[in-house]
C-alpha cells in the first residue's frame, strides 16, 4: 500500500498535527494485511519537520518495523528530518531506490 | 486590505529607529494619499488608542494637516515603520511594548497558516527553489517549540511574534514564555544555567514535555544551520547562540542581557 503523505497537508510542521495525523490514519492501518508493506510517498510534501514526523513516522516504525518503506525524495527538509529521526530511533529506514 | 506581512516582502534595506517622524515637505504630502488613523490602525493591526499613544510618545508621529487635531499617516511610512522586526520583538519580550498586530500569532494554528503563506512566497524567490523547505523547517520548529512548551503555562501574553522580510532574507520569532531553562528543568532539575540548558536543547534528544519521548526540533535546527546558507541568532535567558558566516560553529555563550522566553533571528541570502 502506498500512502501519499501530502494528503495530510503540504506543510507538515507541528508535533500536535503529526499526532492528529497518526490517529486519523489508524483506521486505514488496521485494514492493512499483516504481510503487506506500507510505502510512504513524500512527493506532494513541501516541508516536513522532525516534530511532525516524530509523531507520525516514529510510531509507524514501532508498529511496522521493516514493512515500512520510504520512497525517495529530493526535498531537503525530508532529508534533514529523516536523518535526525534515524538517529533518534537508532534505526535506518528502508528507502526504495529511484 | 493590505497585510503588513505582504508589505514587508517588498521592502528592502530600510532600518528605522524609535522616534520615527512622519511627514516632510508640504508639497510632498499634497501629492500622496494620506491614511486616516482608522485606516492606519487596520493596516498595522493595532488599536486607534495605541496609535494615539505612539504619536504622543514620539514612537510613530502622525501628520496633522493645517494645525488640525486629526491624525493622518503616509502608507509608505507605515511600511517602513513596520519593517524593523528585531526592534519590535526585542521591545515586546523585554518590556512588553506593543507591536503591530499583524506579527502576532496568538495560537499555533494562526502561526501555521502564516508560516504556509511565507513558505509559498519563499518558493518563488530565486535561489530558494529547494532551500525554502529548510528555512520553513527552521522557522516552524522554533515557532512550534514556543507553543508546545508553553501550552497552559504562559506567564502573561500567550502566543508568539512572527515577522519576516523575504527580500532582506530575515525571519524573527519571539515569545514571552518560560524560556528554555525553566522548561527543561521540569525534566532535568539539575540544569545549572541558561547556557547549559540551551546547549542541551540544541544537542540532545530531550523533551520538556515528559513523558513525551524526545525533542528533536532544535537539534535539527542546529544541523541544518551548520550545513546550509542559513544564519541563526537565538537567545533565551542570558544564553546566546550565534551561528553566522561561512565557518559556522555551534557554541552557546553568556550574553550581556537576560531576556524572558526566547528570541530568534533567522537570516538567509
Amino acid at each position: 500500500m502506498k500512502l501519499q503523505l501530502g494528503k495530510f497537508g503540504k506543510t507538515l510542521i507541528s508535533r500536535e498535527l503529526g499526532s492528529e495525523a497518526f490517529k486519523a490514519f489508524q483506521t486505514t492501518l488496521r485494514e492493512l494485511p499483516k504481510d503487506e508493506e506500507l510505502e510512504i510517498d513524500f512527493s506532494d510534501v513541501l516541508t516536513l519537520s522532525p516534530s511532525w514526523a516524530d509523531e507520525f513516522l516514529s510510531p509507524l516504525l514501532d508498529l511496522m518495523s521493516n514493512r515500512l518503506v520510504l520512497l525517495p525524495s529530493d526535498n531537503l527538509s525530508v532529508h534533514a528530518t529523516l536523518r535526525v529521526l534515524q538517529e533518534a530511533n537508532e534505526y535506518t529506514f528502508r528507502i526504495k531506490s529511484w | 486590505m493590505h497585510s503588513l506581512a505582504s508589505i514587508c516582502i517588498v521592502l528592502g534595506g530600510i532600518c528605522i529607529v524609535s522616534g520615527f517622524v512622519i511627514g516632510y515637505a508640504h508639497t510632498l504630502i499634497m501629492e500622496e494619499k494620506l491614511l486616516t488613523i482608522t485606516q492606519a490602525s487596520e493596516l498595522l493591526g493595532v488599536s486607534v488608542d495605541t496609535l494615539r499613544r505612539w504619536d504622543k510618545s514620539g514612537k510613530l508621529v502622525a501628520i496633522k494637516k493645517n494645525g488640525g487635531t486629526h491624525r493622518f499617516y503616509r502608507e509608505k511610512d507605515l511600511e517602513i515603520f513596520a519593517s524593523d522586526l528585531m526592534k519590535f520583538a526585542s521591545e515586546w519580550i523585554e518590556d512588553g511594548i506593543d507591536f503591530p498586530g499583524t506579527f502576532y500569532c496568538p495560537t499555533s494554528s494562526i502561526f501555521n497558516a502564516r508560516l504556509t503563506k511565507m513558505e509559498y512566497a519563499l518558493m518563488l524567490k530565486p535561489g530558494f527553489e529547494k532551500l525554502f523547505s529548510l528555512v520553513t523547517l527552521v522557522t516552524g520548529e522554533i515557532g512550534d517549540n514556543s507553543f508546545a512548551h508553553n501550552l497552559g503555562k504562559w506567564p502573561d501574553t500567550p502566543g508568539i511574534f512572527f515577522g519576516y522580510n523575504l527580500e532582506k532574507g530575515v525571519v524573527v520569532l519571539a515569545d514571552r514564555g518560560l524560556g528554555i531553562l525553566e522548561t527543561l528543568r521540569q525534566v532535568r532539575p539539575e540544569l545549572p544555567s541558561h547556557v547549559v540548558a540551551v546547549e542541551v536543547a540544541f544537542t540532545e534528544f530531550v523533551s520538556g514535555r515528559a513523558p513525551e519521548k524526545r525533542g528533536n526540533g532544535l537539534k535539527t535546527v542546529r544541523e541544518v544551520v551548520v550545513e546550509q546558507p542559513i544564519d541563526l541568532f537565538f537567545i533565551s535567558g542570558d544564553a546566546e547562540v550565534r551561528m553566522q558566516g561561512l565557518d559556522k560553529i555551534f557554541r552557546v555563550t553568556r550574553g550581556q542581557r537576560v531576556i524572558r522566553g526566547c528570541l530568534a533571528k533567522i537570516e538567509f541570502k
